[in-house]
C-alpha cells in the first residue's frame, strides 16, 4: 500500500498554496510545542505512521520533507489531497496547530522503533462480553447461510472517527446488517474458517476486535502494536497472528481470549546479506496444515510457523527484495509471495518449506488476495501489479506448471483481483491517478483479455464477489463514499451502500474457497482426499 | 390520494427531467468531484467533518453562495480560493447536481 499516496501534489494544489499563502502567513503566533506530538498522534500517525515513518501515507519526518515549502505543506493539510485519502484539516485542526505540526515534521527525525512488548500486548486487552455463553445461539437477523456475510473496511474520511467501522451486508439482500465502530480506520476482516460466528477485524492503529457475528458486536479487543495490516487465522480457528510495522514484530494470540502466547522479532539477513529489522508483510493461516506463514517485507524471508509447543520457525530466505502480500493454491500448500523491488512473484512449497520458483511480474505486484481459478483443465493464479510504469499489465501464471500463461495488457496499475468460480470475470481494480482510478476492468477468463470496463466512481478498488459468485462489489472509495454491487453477469449497476472511504472488501465466503476464484467445492474434495487416503 | 399525489409528482419529475438537465448535473457531478466532494462529499460530508451538506440545498441559494465565494464578496480563505477558477457555467452546474440530490 505504501507506494498509493505517494504523489501528494497536485495542479489544484498549487493554486490553492498561492491563494492562501497571504492570510497564512499573516496570521503568526507562538503555539504550545509540547502538545504537537500527541496532536500527531491524534491526528496523522494512524497513516503516516507513529514513527513518522510512513505507513499507508507517506513518512513525515526532517528526511523526507527536506525542502519543501512549509507553506504548501500547509495548505496540503488544512485543504487536503484531492488524488489521495489526505482529508482537508481546515476546520479541524487550529492555524497554529497545523503551522505547528508542520514545523515540527520538517525538523524531527524519524523516531526509533518504539517497544510493545508481550506484556503491553496483554495489558491492553478489553473484554466487552464476559461470559460469551451469553450471545445468541443463532444469527438475530436473517440471513440464509453466514458465507453470504460481506464485510467492508469503512476508512472513515480521517482515518478515524465516527466513519471508521466494519460494515458487515447480506450480500443477497444487499443491505447492512451491522456496524462494528473501529476508532481508527478498520483495514482487515478475517474469519474463523471453524466457527462461522467469530470475525477478526484489525484497524489501522494495530487493535484487532473479535466479534460476533451472530449478535453483531465486539467480544474482546487488543492492541498488537502501533500499525501493519497482517492478520492471519489458524484452521482450527484457535490461534490469530499479527504483525507491524512499528514496531518489528508479530505475536500469536489465543483466538478465543485474544491473550499473547508468543511475540517474534521480525530480523533476518536479506537477498542482499545484510542483517536487517523488517516489516512484517502478509500473514496467512492455510487449510493445508497447522502453521502461519508469514512475509517478512525487508529481509525478503517467509517464515513458516508451526502451530505447537515453543512455535517454531523455519526460514525460508532470498524469497525476494520487500515482500507484501501472497496467495495460496493447491489446497493451501502452494504460495504465491509478491516481492515488490524486483517486480517477481515467488512460489513457495509450504510442505518442502522450500522456493519452488521465481516468476515474473509486473511492475511492482501487489497481489491482494490473489485469485486463482480451474479452467480447462488448467489452475491459473491471477496478479496484479501497482507500480506506475510502461508495462501496465495483469500476470496469469500456471500453478500446475509455474510458468507465466501470459501478461494481460489492462489500463493502469492494479491493487486487487477478484474472482469467483462462478462468475465469468476476473475483476482488477486501476489505481492509477486519474479518470481511470474510478474504473474495474474485467478479464474474460478463458480469453484472458479485458472484455469490460466499469465506470464505479471515487477510486474505485478492491473487487469481491460474494458467495453464491452472483454479485460483484466494489468500493467506491476515497471521495466515492459508497459501496456499488453489479450483477456478475449482466454488471448492470443493482445497489449501492453508502459508508465513509470504504477499502477492503472481504467475503466470509473465503474461508470455504480459500483463495478467490477457487470452487467452494474444492476443499471439501481435498479433504474428502485426504480422508479416502 | 397519497398515491395520486406521489403520481403526479412523479409524472411532474419525467416531465422536467430533459435531456439538457441531465447533461447539467453530469457536468455537475464531474465538477463537484473535482473541486468539492473532498471537503462537502459526493452525496454528504464526513460524519467527523465540520463542513456544510449541500445536499437538497436551494438552488438559487447555491448558486449566489458559490458565485459570492468566488467573487470575494464571501470571505473564506478556503472557499475563495477554491471557488476562485469556477466559471459561471460550473457554478450553475454544481448547484445543479448537489440541490437535485436526495435527502433522507
Amino acid at each position: 500500500m505504501k507506494t498509493i499516496t505517494k504523489n501528494l501534489s497536485s495542479a489544484s494544489l498549487t493554486q490553492l498554496a498561492a491563494a492562501l499563502l497571504l492570510p497564512l502567513s499573516a496570521v503568526a503566533s507562538p503555539t504550545d510545542s509540547s502538545k504537537i506530538p500527541a496532536l500527531y498522534q491524534e491526528n496523522c500517525a494512524s497513516c503516516h505512521g507513529a514513527d513518522l515513518g510512513g505507513f499507508i501515507a507517506p513518512a513525515l519526518n526532517a528526511t523526507t520533507l527536506k525542502g519543501r515549502s512549509a507553506t504548501s505543506l500547509r495548505t496540503l493539510t488544512m485543504a487536503g489531497s484531492f488524488d489521495t485519502l489526505m482529508p482537508p484539516f481546515y476546520g479541524r485542526l487550529a492555524d497554529d496547530d497545523i503551522r505547528g505540526l508542520v514545523n515540527y515534521l520538517k525538523e524531527t527525525p524519524k523516531q526509533p522503533n518504539p517497544a510493545w512488548s508481550i506484556d503491553d500486548i496483554k495489558a491492553s486487552i478489553k473484554v466487552y462480553v464476559k461470559d460469551e455463553s451469553t450471545l445468541p445461539a443463532k444469527p438475530t437477523y436473517q440471513i440464509d447461510d453466514i458465507n453470504n456475510i460481506i464485510g467492508v473496511a469503512a476508512r472513515g474520511k480521517y482515518g478515524r472517527g465516527e466513519g471508521s467501522k466494519a460494515v458487515f451486508i447480506n450480500s443477497v439482500t444487499h443491505k447492512v446488517i451491522g456496524e462494528i465502530p473501529t476508532g481508527t480506520a478498520a483495514h482487515i476482516i478475517d474469519y474463523d474458517p471453524a466457527n462461522p460466528r467469530w470475525a477478526y477485524v484489525k484497524n489501522d492503529s494495530a487493535e484487532l476486535f473479535k466479534i460476533d457475528l451472530y449478535s453483531m458486536q465486539i467480544v474482546r479487543s487488543v492492541k498488537t502494536g502501533f500499525n501493519g495490516p497482517s492478520l492471519g487465522v489458524s484452521r482450527d480457528g484457535k490461534y490469530i497472528m499479527a504483525g507491524s510495522y512499528v514496531p518489528h514484530n508479530a505475536v500469536i494470540l489465543d483466538a478465543n481470549t485474544l491473550e499473547p502466547l508468543k511475540t517474534f522479532e521480525l530480523e533476518g539477513i536479506d537477498p542482499d546479506g545484510k542483517q536487517v529489522s523488517s516489516d512484517s508483510g502478509m500473514i496467512i493461516g492455510t487449510p493445508f496444515a497447522d502453521i502461519f506463514a508469514i512475509a517478512l517485507e525487508n529481509a525478503g524471508q517467509v517464515w513458516v510457523v508451526d502451530l505447537k509447543e515453543g512455535f517454531s520457525v523455519t526460514r525460508i530466505e532470498n524469497v525476494g527484495r520487500h515482500l507484501h502480500d501472497a496467495f495460496l493454491s493447491h489446497g493451501g500448500s502452494k504460495l504465491m509471495v509478491a516481492s515488490y523491488d524486483d517486480s517477481i512473484v515467488t512460489a513457495i512449497d509450504l510442505k518442502e518449506r522450500k522456493i519452488i520458483k521465481k516468476l515474473e511480474a509486473g511492475c511492482v505486484p501487489h497481489v491482494g488476495g490473489g485469485s486463482v481459478v480451474e479452467v480447462d483443465g488448467r489452475t491459473l493464479g491471477f496478479g496484479t501489479n501497482f507500480g506506475d510504469c510502461d508495462k501496465m499489465v495483469v500476470s496469469v501464471w500456471d500453478l500446475d506448471k509455474m510458468e507465466v500463461v501470459k501478461q494481460v495488457p489492462v489500463s493502469g496499475g492494479t491493487e486487487s483481483p477478484a474472482a469467483h468460480a462462478n462468475a465469468p470475470y476476473v475483476a482488477v481494480d486501476i489505481i492509477s491517478k486519474d479518470r481511470r482510478a474510478r474504473t474495474v476492468q474485467l478479464i474474460d477468463k478463458k480469453s484472458l483479455e479485458v472484455v469490460k470496463t466499469l465506470d464505479v466512481g471515487g477510486h474505485a478498488y478492491f473487487p469481491e464477489y460474494s458467495a453464491d459468485g452472483k454479485f460483484l462489489y466494489i468500493s467506491a472509495g476515497y471521495n466515492g463514499d459508497e459501496v456499488v454491487v453489479y450483477d456478475s453477469n449482466s454488471l448492470e449497476k443493482i445497489a449501492s451502500i453508502a459508508m465513509e472511504s470504504p477499502a477492503g472488501i472481504f467475503s466470509h465466503g473465503r474461508v470455504r474457497y480459500m483463495t478467490r476464484g477457487l470452487s467452494p467445492d474444492e476443499l471439501a474434495k481435498r479433504d474428502g482426499d485426504k480422508g479416502a487416503k | 390520494m397519497n398515491r395520486l399525489v406521489l403520481l403526479s409528482t412523479l409524472t411532474l419529475g419525467l416531465l422536467s427531467f430533459n435531456p439538457v438537465n441531465a447533461a447539467v448535473i453530469y457536468a455537475g457531478k464531474e465538477k463537484a468531484i473535482a473541486v468539492c466532494s473532498h471537503c462537502h462529499g459526493m452525496i454528504k460530508p464526513s460524519a467527523d467533518a465540520p463542513f456544510p451538506s449541500l445536499a437538497g440545498r436551494d438552488l438559487t441559494y447555491l448558486k449566489s453562495a458559490l458565485a459570492q465565494y468566488r467573487d470575494k464578496t464571501r470571505k473564506n480563505d478556503l472557499m475563495n480560493a477554491l471557488a476562485g477558477s469556477l466559471t459561471d457555467n460550473d457554478i450553475s452546474n454544481i448547484a445543479a447536481y448537489y440541490a437535485g440530490l436526495k435527502t433522507k
